[in-house]
């Protein structure tokens, strides 16, 4: 249960914040205040500066994929209150292709974290004086931590003699990643649409390499162990 | 069990009969052993010029520090006051213009590749390359990962690949020890 | 315009015309003072630097990516290989994190053990920065001392759990298993041999006059300025402000341990310098505590749907092996939920943004490493500094790429 001070700060948040907030939650006793996109930099402001809460530190801002969700992303920010000793996130919810102001005249480390959820999300902050990639590779095309992006991606390098130089190829594994999906009732068919399970959409968790054709006995016995319990 | 239990006794080992009790990896110094028998039998040796180079470079093999990721801290530690590195002629040097073996120690990706490449050029010849730890070998732990390349060896032509992760100290010092007797059986004169 | 050079030469006379122009210049990905792989793009007025740019992620090996697609006890290591000098505080914060997403908590023989080791590698931390720092600065004895102590700690790493520098020791619940016979006499032996060490270190250093020069008025960054950029750690306590999550949010048994922060006037790098320095002190004082107060008990949580059951039981219970197989086979399953589990981490806050879906892999899984922060500023830092004073201040902000590429 979060303490009477944070239950106290929430509700103050919520009634001063009422056109930009949409909610606030306590998961694990940790404040989390959803917010609408377009006014973050208002609300990032009221908490940085309000007397009640002196968020002064940004600790990070991340994305989240919710593939499959109506609003595909969600920008985490973690602030730190050094006076009052406590933590809250704001969340906001963006769609793709959706421009988001940016935190970075609020907070400067913002910086880096945006160009960091630009280059693995692709989600752009506009106002932020410096957006470019920051972790891929120089010419890198995609944005890897999206759900629908391959795990292995899609080009390996190597280096050619003829060329003397190093060249980018599509990928070829000599062994596939084995991915082992244990959320569907036949382990290993999971590319067979069972009959009346029309609306059972497989998450994708990336890439997937050539099926793992299972022995029939091994399913069987492990379902056998699965019931057991 | 009711089955006759027939005591089998283990051949003697290599100590217990008139032979000198070494550990095996001096037997392995094929080289010195000749040449020190040469030289207690006959006073004068007599070799090619060859052979007394490649004695010379792997007596004063230096290392560029490539650096990348944790097998570096194993590396220093191979080099600082327990795992002395040193006292075998092997001494960092930062610059590759200087050195004669490059040891790739960590994670190689995508982005760094080309500076791989560029230092590995930038170095004379002969020149050798260590691949240190699992990572440089094949990619190791982020193998299937988008940017990581499965192996230093896709960029480099690599010499001993040293498993581990880390390889420790002990294990570096071993794949260096590897390497001179690789270099001093002339396995590595191929047209570079 | 007149550039003086010395009182007896004769002045030099630059004419209007002649400007002098930024130059821009590359400092590495490769090279002997940088820690690790960053390209450093420095834009220069001669000796002093305009603009310094970082360009990090050379070492960017997709960990987070990864462990989408791996189990919770196979996402362990990752955590080991983010920052490599003192890999088991990074696995602290994963264990949390997963414990308080689990609801469980760990008993409190493993609390102490956990403390113990964080310590130890806060030690081991704070040695390779300073004598690695000094190395760089041009003190070559202290790396060669200091290694030999770091050695010691590593044999501590291996005797628990097999491996010298990465562990996988903290599993959530506790602790793999239970410290060897004699492995606490050994630790105390060190702690007792320390202080030594750390004298002689400071006997080299403190007040040695280059050591001084070097590093005194380097790098300030102000209180404000320092929460402003996300510092946290002993960046952010050598620049004055008392802020130790040890203490204010405190994790394990860390609120029965008895230990003072010091805290910095200065906010240079020579300030940070005897910030990690004191720290030791602090550390050593830490873990004489943890095992003096060390109760008998459990190591990890006694509940088989998390915790592997002990080998002898495999062999005669049909359940403890069911137990085991889906342990290591599926996984536990996470109840939904997310959680943002913060350490403290020797370079400063290192948090966990941790995002479950119910299923046996975690859904999102957010680093949040110090040094990323103190990366960012340096370009703030290093204004109106000249370039050796850019390695003094890269050295004193305690850069490890595995943190900050991932």
């Amino acid at each position: 249960m979060p303490d009477e001070s944070l239950l106290d700060l929430a509700e103050y948040i919520s009634e001063k914040l009422e056109k930009h907030v949409i909610s606030h939650e306590f998961i694990h006793g940790e404040l989390i205040i959803n917010a609408n996109a377009e006014n973050i930099v208002q609300v990032l402001q009221f908490l940085r500066d309000a007397r009640e809460c002196t968020f002064t530190t940004l600790c990070d801002i991340c994305g989240v994929d919710y593939f499959g969700k109506p609003i595909r992303f969600e920008i985490v920010y973690s602030l730190l209150s050094l006076r009052q000793n406590i933590r809250a996130r704001v969340k906001i919810a963006v769609n793709e292709g959706q421009i988001v102001p940016s935190v970075t005249d609020l907070f400067s480390s913002a910086l880096w974290y945006e160009r960091e959820a630009w280059d693995m999300y692709g989600v752009l902050f506009s106002g932020n004086p410096d957006l470019r990639r920051i972790l891929t590779d120089y010419g890198f095309e995609g944005y890897p931590l999206r759900k629908d992006f391959p795990l292995t991606g899609h080009v390996e390098l190597r280096y050619d003699e003829e060329q003397r130089r190093v060249v980018y190829e599509p990928v070829h594994l000599t062994q596939d990643y084995r991915d082992f999906d244990f959320l569907s009732p036949w382990e290993g068919m999971t590319d067979v649409q069972l009959a009346g399970n029309d609306k059972n959409e497989h998450q994708q968790h990336g890439y997937r390499g050539v099926k793992e054709e299972l022995p029939e006995e091994q399913e069987e016995g492990e379902e056998h162990h699965a019931s057991e319990e | 069990m009711g089955r006759d239990k027939k005591i089998i006794e283990a051949p003697p080992y290599g100590y217990e009969k008139d032979i000198d009790p070494l550990s095996p990896a001096i037997k392995q110094n094929v080289v010195p052993a000749a040449i020190s028998k040469t030289l207690n039998e006959k006073g004068i040796l007599l070799t090619s010029a060859d052979k007394l180079f490649d004695w010379a470079r792997t007596g004063s093999m230096w290392p560029m520090t490539f650096s990348l990721s944790c097998c570096a801290i194993e590396m220093m530690h191979a080099y600082m006051s327990r795992y002395d590195l040193d006292r075998f002629g092997i001494t960092p040097k930062p610059s590759p213009r200087q050195s004669d073996v490059l040891i790739v120690a960590g994670t190689l990706t995508n982005k760094m590749a080309p500076a791989l490449r560029r230092i590995y050029d930038q170095m004379p010849e002969p020149k050798w390359v260590i691949s240190m730890g699992s990572c440089a070998n094949s990619g190791g732990l982020y193998h299937y990962s988008y940017s990581v390349v499965r192996g230093c060896d896709r960029i480099v032509p690599v010499d001993i690949y040293i498993p581990g992760c880390p390889p420790t100290a002990e294990a570096l010092i071993y794949g260096l020890m590897q390497l001179k007797k690789k270099i001093q059986r002339e396995d590595t004169r191929l047209a570079r | 315009m007149r550039l003086k050079s010395r009182p007896d030469t004769p002045d030099i006379v630059v004419s209007e015309e002649t400007q002098i122009k930024p130059y821009t210049m590359n400092f590495g990905p490769q090279h002997p003072a940088m820690h690790g792989a960053m390209r450093l793009v420095l834009e220069m007025k001669g000796e002093i630097v305009e603009r310094a740019d970082p360009h990090i992620g050379l070492l960017h090996r997709g960990t987070e990516k990864l462990i989408e697609h791996k189990t919770y006890t196979q996402a362990m290591p990752y955590f080991d290989r983010l920052d490599y000098v003192a890999p088991m505080n990074q696995e602290h914060a994963f264990a949390l994190a997963i414990e308080k997403l689990l609801g469980i908590t760990a008993p409190m023989r493993a609390q102490y053990i956990r403390v113990m080791f964080c310590e130890i590698g806060r030690i081991l931390n704070h040695i390779l920065n300073v004598t690695t720092f000094a190395l760089d600065i041009g003190a070559i004895t202290t790396s060669s001392w200091g290694f030999e102590e770091r050695e010691k700690g590593m044999e501590f790493y291996e005797r628990v759990s097999g491996a010298r520098m990465h562990a996988n020791y903290f599993r959530p619940g506790g602790v793999a298993c239970d410290l060897p016979e004699g492995l606490t006499n050994d630790v105390l032996q060190w702690c007792e041999d320390l202080p030594e060490f750390l004298g002689d270190l400071e006997t080299l250093l403190t007040d040695n006059r280059i050591f001084k020069q070097r590093t005194v008025d380097i790098g300030i960054i102000s209180a404000e300025d320092a929460q402003d950029r996300g510092f946290s750690g002993p960046m952010l306590r050598a620049s004055g402000l008392a802020w130790d999550l040890r203490k204010s949010q405190p994790y394990d048994v860390y609120e029965e341990m008895d230990f003072d922060i010091p805290i910095g006037k200065t906010g240079d790098c020579y300030a940070r310098y005897l910030v990690r320095m004191a720290e030791m002190y602090e550390s050593i004082k830490i873990i004489k505590q943890a095992i003096e107060k060390m109760p008998d008990g459990l190591v990890r949580v006694n509940d088989y749907k998390i915790t592997p059951p002990p080998r002898t039981e495999i062999k005669n219970s049909m359940e403890a092996m069911i137990h085991h197989f889906k342990l290591f086979s599926e996984g536990y399953h996470v109840p939904e939920g997310e959680t943002y589990t913060t350490v403290e981490a020797p370079k400063g806050e290192f948090g966990v943004y941790l995002v479950s879906d119910g299923t046996n892999k975690p859904y999102r899984c957010h680093i949040r490493a110090p040094g990323f922060a103190h990366l960012q500023a340096l370009d703030h830092m290093s204004k109106g500094h000249i370039l050796a004073d850019i390695v003094a201040i890269i050295g004193s902000m305690d850069i490890v790429f595995g943190e900050i590429d991932r």
